[in-house]
């Protein structure tokens, strides 16, 4: 008895673990176009990690980074949203977004202090790539103002948490730890690029 | 003596002159004024769009933002009477153009005169009006249902004004957490905007 429970207990685990949630109800109307749109920066592993660092190293940079970032960001990748709603592709998108990752985490684990005009151009370019991903979504949506406002919420909280993370520079082993997040999210980055190369095809 | 008298008999023609009570003013025609009120409150764009002209009337502080207690309610009345007469003025591009437009100023922390602000609200105000006042049924008290929307577009944009006038820094530190907070915000709303435009043209 004991022994075949023993047998079949990994067997459920793994098929539990396995499994996706079954939504019996789709969202409809606002409600579902907020929803996707919150968890479409937040369900994407590539982008989620890309906002947090662009967040963290913002804050590596202090001012004016700091706070110029916050501004401006949503409204540049705006540029980029726009570029997708109108169907206008860009040279290898998921390539680039997974190079976002590996760029800016290697950014934030060696402390790269470039000047803040530069810093922002290389922001700049991601932001228009990771924008143009959330706009290619925005017309098939549920309600896409209600989308519109969720993925720019949801993207402008994720940066609050990256520079969140960004204050434990104040104290040498928080800094520490984040140079640890940086290349956390570096190798990550690589994995997806690897993923966008078609490395594991 | 006759004062007592007098007494008995106005409390005596009080008890019988009201005819029975409603509890429910809905049915008493009254219905239209609570669907003038709420009706805004069903279409995403006039909340966010009423919120964010109330944010940038409070960043631009009190002295200049009372204006549109007044300023804000005459526009929905007036764009409810000009959608009446001439249809409905708006659409997705007039909307997302307001939203680009607030969101700007608010991101850039513009200090535009009251003049210009209040054009912005009235403008607003009058689009959104015509917006709401569309889809009437021919049966709806217009007066009623133009009062319930004049209280909900003074009571929504002075509240978010109030809010934001009390979030604003007392000191005129533009590094402070709070200005940047107010103008992030505008960059969101901006950034809402420019997409819903491209929208709006692709389809």
């Amino acid at each position: 008895m004991c022994s075949r429970i023993l047998r079949t207990l990994p067997t459920a685990i793994v098929a539990l673990a396995l499994t996706q949630p079954a939504f019996a109800h789709d969202q409809v109307g606002v409600a579902g176009g907020l929803l996707s749109g919150l968890l479409h920066p937040a369900t994407g592993i590539d982008h989620l990690i890309a906002m947090v660092a662009v967040g963290i190293w913002g804050a590596q940079l202090g001012a004016p980074a700091i706070w110029v970032l916050p501004i401006t960001f949503p409204l540049v990748m705006a540029v980029g949203g726009v570029l997708g709603v109108l169907r206008i592709p860009l040279p290898m998108p998921e390539v680039v977004i997974a190079m976002s990752a590996l760029i800016l985490g290697l950014a934030v684990a060696i402390r790269l202090r470039l000047p803040f005009p530069a810093a922002a151009a290389v922001v700049a370019v991601f932001a228009i790539f990771h924008g143009h991903a959330h706009g290619a979504e925005l017309p098939g949506s549920a309600n896409p103002l209600a989308y519109g406002v969720g993925f720019v919420t949801a993207t402008g909280l994720l940066h609050l948490c990256g520079i969140a993370i960004g204050t434990l520079t104040r104290w040498p082993a928080g800094e520490r730890v984040i140079q640890g997040l940086g290349a956390g999210i570096a190798g990550l980055g690589c994995y997806f690029l690897a993923q966008g190369l078609g490395a594991f095809a | 003596m006759t004062l007592k008298y007098a007494r008995g008999w106005i409390a005596a023609a009080l008890l019988l002159l009201p005819s029975a009570a409603d509890a429910h003013i809905i049915a008493a025609r009254l219905g239209d004024f609570y669907m003038g009120a709420l009706h805004p409150f069903t279409d995403l764009q006039d909340v966010i769009l009423w919120t964010a002209m109330g944010v940038l009337a409070g960043s631009l502080g009190a002295s200049k933002g009372r204006w549109l207690i007044l300023v804000f309610p005459l526009g929905l009345l007036a764009g409810l009477a000009v959608g009446r007469m001439f249809g409905p003025v708006t659409g997705g591009l007039a909307d997302a153009s307001m939203l680009l437009v607030i969101g700007v100023l608010l991101a850039a922390a513009a200090r535009i005169p009251t003049v210009l602000l209040c054009a912005i609200a009235f403008g607003l105000a009058a689009l959104r009006g015509a917006a709401n006042g569309s889809d009437l049924a021919p049966d709806t008290d217009r007066l009623l249902f133009a009062a319930g929307l004049a209280c909900a577009g003074y009571t929504v944009v002075t509240l978010t004004m109030a809010l934001t006038v009390m979030f604003r820094p007392t000191a005129a530190d533009p590094t402070s957490w709070q200005a940047i907070a107010v103008r992030a915000l505008g960059g969101w709303i901006a950034a809402i905007g420019l997409m819903m435009a491209s929208f709006a043209l692709a389809s």
